[in-house]
């Protein structure tokens, strides 16, 4: 923590709030979020944590924008995304955000480097550069030796570092984990989190971990928790240093 | 992008085979069954696309078709003749009957008597012999195939003896005549032999044929033909497209082949619908990924059209390809199906029916890729 920027440290790379989402009506009505206010800082790790149902998933969709909240304001990088029309969601989202899925999501037709370069592809990048360049990380996380191969030939370590690969290489500043450990063994689980907080995480980027994995709870450097569709606490951790 | 979109689809083989096979089925069903609509349509004109120069067909007013002609009276060759602007005219005599070749087979046959002298109407495709041949005692002409129906298995050449109504008839040279209708052996013979041949009914001129001298509009004179006999007179291209109107309207052939057209397509359009369905369900997962990632409803939606295009393409190829190796096999110049084939056009309306009725089939598929939310990822 000590080697990055405090001014840095500072900035909001996500503010909610009073964010409001309710599914369906009637009865069947769902409060999925009761006025959320909830930052995450650049150079940061977030976790949020609660029992399942309290409203966690939602909250991550509605910070990437694959939701709309129906009240309240969220900001992204300095962006409301409430005035993004359009096209110009999804763009930002491909531009400035990087997923890390529970399921990892890799398209079992394509290879790894194929898989790892969707993100640049999307944003026009010719398929040819997209690729050397996919390679060129993979080969950093130690998938050297996979390259050519399909996500279900890799273990589940591999495919999460892969996912990984993925989030990471259009180089967002804001990388999203839904449950980032939860297919993974303990002693994956922690190889992933650590290839997140020492190579994903830096100064200009935010990393949002949602989970319920508590022995990843080390790994941040702040922790929400979140109840019933609200954000009931926030601390600040200093623990990191005791897991390396 | 359509590198991935095709990965995608490729990744798949078992659905892109179903959908390609839908595609191909119904695209040699459209193909095929088209191309024998368009070649039994030429052969209900097949008397007058062998007639070749003929300007001006004449006819009784009651005839609508040159497969069913109500003959006139001799006399009304002379009354055309004498028609300002008629060059010359010929009579044709036609007439379907039974034949039997000496030591060979029974068939119907299609007998048409031409001008004695001017030969007018008969075919110009002579393989072997030339309508000079005809000049001996009687003598007639057979077309290729309507030999090797009567004598399977033998040499094609002159010299074998006919029967026609009890009535001997030698063979004298071999045509290529087009293909007919409903006959299986087309003869040629001069117009006064011919008529012996049938000798039943006092009429026997089925039509008038008519060519007028350079320079002067036929509709001019056909008109004047039909003012001054009373009777009908069609240039050779409005008098094929009547015959054409008249099996269209009056037969089941349109009604049977639309339905094995409609069928093949509808067939063919569940099959790609349901699979391409299938296909779009298995891989919503993975367009919603793409959303996530950032992929806009736009270039998702080029992403399944290409991958939709890709199948009707190779589709389409297969299945066109199939079609012209039926009609290679089966409509060699001595086959009962001679003279079948794929018009240039047909393969662009089979084209154009197939890309409508794969976008109506898939549009709902698409509907599904361009309403999945991205949010899915996020749900296990």
């Amino acid at each position: 923590m000590n080697h990055i920027d405090t001014q840095i440290i500072n900035r909001d790379a996500v503010f909610c709030s009073n964010v409001v989402k309710a599914f369906g009506r009637g009865e069947t009505r769902t409060q999925a979020l009761n006025g959320v206010n909830f930052s995450a800082r650049l150079g940061e790790m977030t976790f949020v944590i609660g029992p399942s149902g309290c409203g966690k998933t939602t909250l991550l969709s509605i910070i990437t924008g694959v939701l709309a909240a129906d009240l309240g304001h969220v900001e992204v990088l300095g962006t409301s995304l409430a005035e993004l029309k359009g096209t110009m969601l999804p763009r930002f989202r491909g531009e400035n955000i990087g997923l890390v899925l529970q399921q990892f999501n890799l398209l079992p037709a394509l290879n790894l480097v194929e898989n790892v370069a969707i993100p640049l592809i999307l944003q026009g990048v010719r398929e040819r550069e997209a690729n050397e360049r996919s390679i060129r990380l993979l080969e950093e996380l130690g998938l050297a030796h996979h390259l050519p191969k399909h996500p279900y030939e890799l273990s589940v370590g591999q495919q999460q570092r892969v996912a990984v690969a993925r989030a990471l290489i259009h180089e967002p500043r804001l990388i999203v984990c839904d449950e980032p450990t939860a297919a993974l063994d303990a002693e994956t689980g922690l190889k992933v989190m650590h290839l997140l907080r020492e190579t994903v995480l830096s100064p200009e980027r935010a990393i949002i971990v949602v989970t319920h994995d508590d022995r990843i709870e080390p790994f941040a450097d702040r922790i929400a928790y979140m109840i019933d569709g609200r954000i009931e606490q926030v601390v600040g951790c200093d623990q990191y240093e005791r897991v390396l | 992008m359509r590198s991935l979109a095709l990965k995608i689809l490729f990744g798949d083989r078992a659905k892109l085979f179903g959908l390609i096979a839908g595609v191909a089925f119904a695209t040699v069903l459209i193909t095929q069954q088209g191309g024998l609509f368009v070649g039994l349509m030429t052969r209900v004109q097949n008397v007058i696309a062998d007639a070749g120069d003929v300007d001006i067909w004449v006819m009784d007013p009651s005839t609508e078709q040159v497969n069913l002609a109500k003959p006139m009276r001799y006399a009304q060759l002379l009354k055309v003749r004498g028609v300002p602007g008629v060059a010359s005219a010929a009579p044709l005599f036609k007439a379907n009957l039974p034949v039997r070749g000496q030591g060979g087979k029974a068939r119907t046959a299609m007998l048409l008597g031409v001008d004695n002298t001017t030969y007018t109407g008969i075919t110009k495709r002579f393989l072997i012999g030339s309508p000079v041949n005809l000049r001996q005692p009687d003598a007639i002409a057979i077309d290729r195939v309507g030999f090797m129906r009567l004598w399977p298995g033998e040499p094609v050449k002159p010299g074998k003896i006919l029967e026609l109504n009890d009535r001997r008839a030698k063979i004298v040279a071999i045509t290529d005549a087009a293909a007919a209708f409903s006959a299986q052996v087309i003869l040629h013979t001069p117009y006064n032999r011919a008529s012996k041949y049938v000798p039943h009914g006092r009429n026997r001129l089925s039509f008038v044929l008519v060519k007028v001298p350079t320079g002067i509009d036929p509709k001019i004179v056909a008109a004047e033909i039909e003012q001054r006999t009373g009777l009908k007179a069609e240039l050779s291209q409005s008098f094929s497209e009547a015959t054409v109107r008249y099996y269209l309207k009056n037969t089941g052939i349109t009604i049977n082949f639309a339905t094995t057209i409609i069928l093949g397509i509808v067939v063919g359009m569940a099959i790609v619908g349901l699979t391409f369905s299938l296909f779009v369900n298995d891989n919503l997962k993975h367009y919603a990924v793409l959303k996530a990632l950032g992929a806009t409803n736009f270039r998702l939606a080029k992403l399944v059209a290409y991958q939709i295009a890709v199948v009707t393409f190779i589709g389409f190829a297969i299945g066109t390809g199939v079609a012209a190796a039926f009609f290679e096999l089966v409509s060699s110049p001595t086959s009962a199906l001679r003279g079948f084939f794929i018009p240039w056009w047909m393969p662009l309306i089979t084209l154009a029916v197939m890309s409508l009725s794969i976008i109506l089939s898939t549009s709902i598929a698409l509907r599904r890729v361009l309403v999945v939310e991205a949010a899915t990822v996020f749900r296990v």
